[in-house]
């Protein structure tokens, strides 16, 4: 499964736990227009780690989390380092 | 307890309360993950004992807590070691006193580093796991000098201080995830970390305290053990005071 596939994946499963309606999802869409909360973004990004073995936020340098969709399956894309 | 035992990290476990903590849980089923920068003999006989006894495993994890950086990769191989991390006992801390006036920035420095950030950063990368299982327990060793005053304990005492509101924010944070938050805050202990706390201060402490006497490392490592058991499953944000009736 491609990185985006699982991301996307991911997603649905937290939202269904969390009991929340993702949002059709595309590039643009804003992360917290997605349909999960911080929280759920949370629990998203450890999930990710488990799976992709992978946490691009504590590699990186760069301090923002990202905005929209499209910015944060590329930071999992370019692997964080 | 299940077949397999939950595991539960406990930091600063070669010595002082941590030990304590550390052995109490073992003998109560848990695997106990002793993090502490070196081995002691006292923690070395423990492991020793956890094992002859056949009851919860003790492992030594060496790290030194200071390395901040470090965190996300010892929680990283701990769990690819020792598999979901059900419980996390934030006891290392540094205990230095003086009058704050005097205080080399260093020692404040290190204060909050060991006492403060470390612990969040630990937390942070730990309550991830949790999150992942949708269950857990942490347990934040504060102290009463969290909550009231001792004079030569400023810096010390924002730390713990710190540590009262990281538990009760915490526990709003994930609560509804199955993981539970909440702090012990111990009296003056007969620990290396008091050893500054003799004669008649000692004295002096024990007369004020409504039971006459000190708490001692057990009697908090049985209230740590409380908070991280099943009867605990609906205490959460709440600081558990373990001082034989020092602030009473």
């Amino acid at each position: 499964m491609s990185i985006k596939l699982t991301i996307m994946d991911e997603m649905a499963r937290v939202a269904r736990e969390h009991g929340k309606t993702l949002a059709p999802l595309n590039d643009d869409v804003a992360l917290l227009d997605s349909g999960l909360d911080s929280l759920g973004l949370a629990v998203l990004v450890a999930r990710l780690e488990d799976r992709l073995g992978l946490d691009p936020f504590t590699t990186s340098d760069d301090v923002q989390f990202p905005v929209t969709v499209g910015d944060f399956v590329k930071a999992y894309e370019h692997g964080g380092h | 307890m299940s077949e397999k035992p939950h595991n539960v990290l406990v930091t600063g476990a070669s010595r002082g309360l941590g030990l304590a903590i550390a052995r109490r849980l073992s003998a109560a089923g848990y695997r106990v993950i002793a993090v502490a920068r070196s081995k002691s003999k006292p923690l070395t006989e423990a492991i020793a004992e956890a094992e002859q006894s056949g009851r919860g495993p003790m492992h030594f994890a060496p790290f030194d807590l200071g390395k901040i950086e470090a965190i996300p990769d010892l929680v990283k191989n701990l769990r690819k070691e020792f598999g979901p991390l059900y419980g996390l006992v934030n006891n290392a801390a540094v205990g230095h006193d003086g009058a704050l006036a005097m205080m080399h920035n260093s020692r404040i420095e290190e204060l909050v580093r060991l006492n403060t950030l470390s612990p969040i950063v630990l937390t942070k990368y730990v309550v991830r796991a949790m999150m992942a299982e949708g269950a857990g327990r942490i347990v934040n060793v504060a102290s009463i000098i969290g909550f009231t005053g001792y004079s030569g304990l400023a810096a010390y005492a924002a730390t713990k201080a710190a540590m009262l509101g990281f538990t009760r924010s915490l526990a709003r944070e994930v609560g509804r995830l199955g993981i539970n938050v909440n702090a012990v805050a111990p009296g003056f202990l007969d620990t290396e970390m008091t050893h500054g706390l003799a004669g008649e201060q000692r004295q002096r402490v024990i007369r004020r305290s409504a039971l006459r006497r000190l708490a001692d490392v057990d009697d908090v490592a049985n209230a740590v053990e409380f908070l991280l058991g099943d009867k605990a499953r609906s205490i959460s944000g709440t600081v558990l005071t373990v001082d034989a009736g020092t602030t009473a």
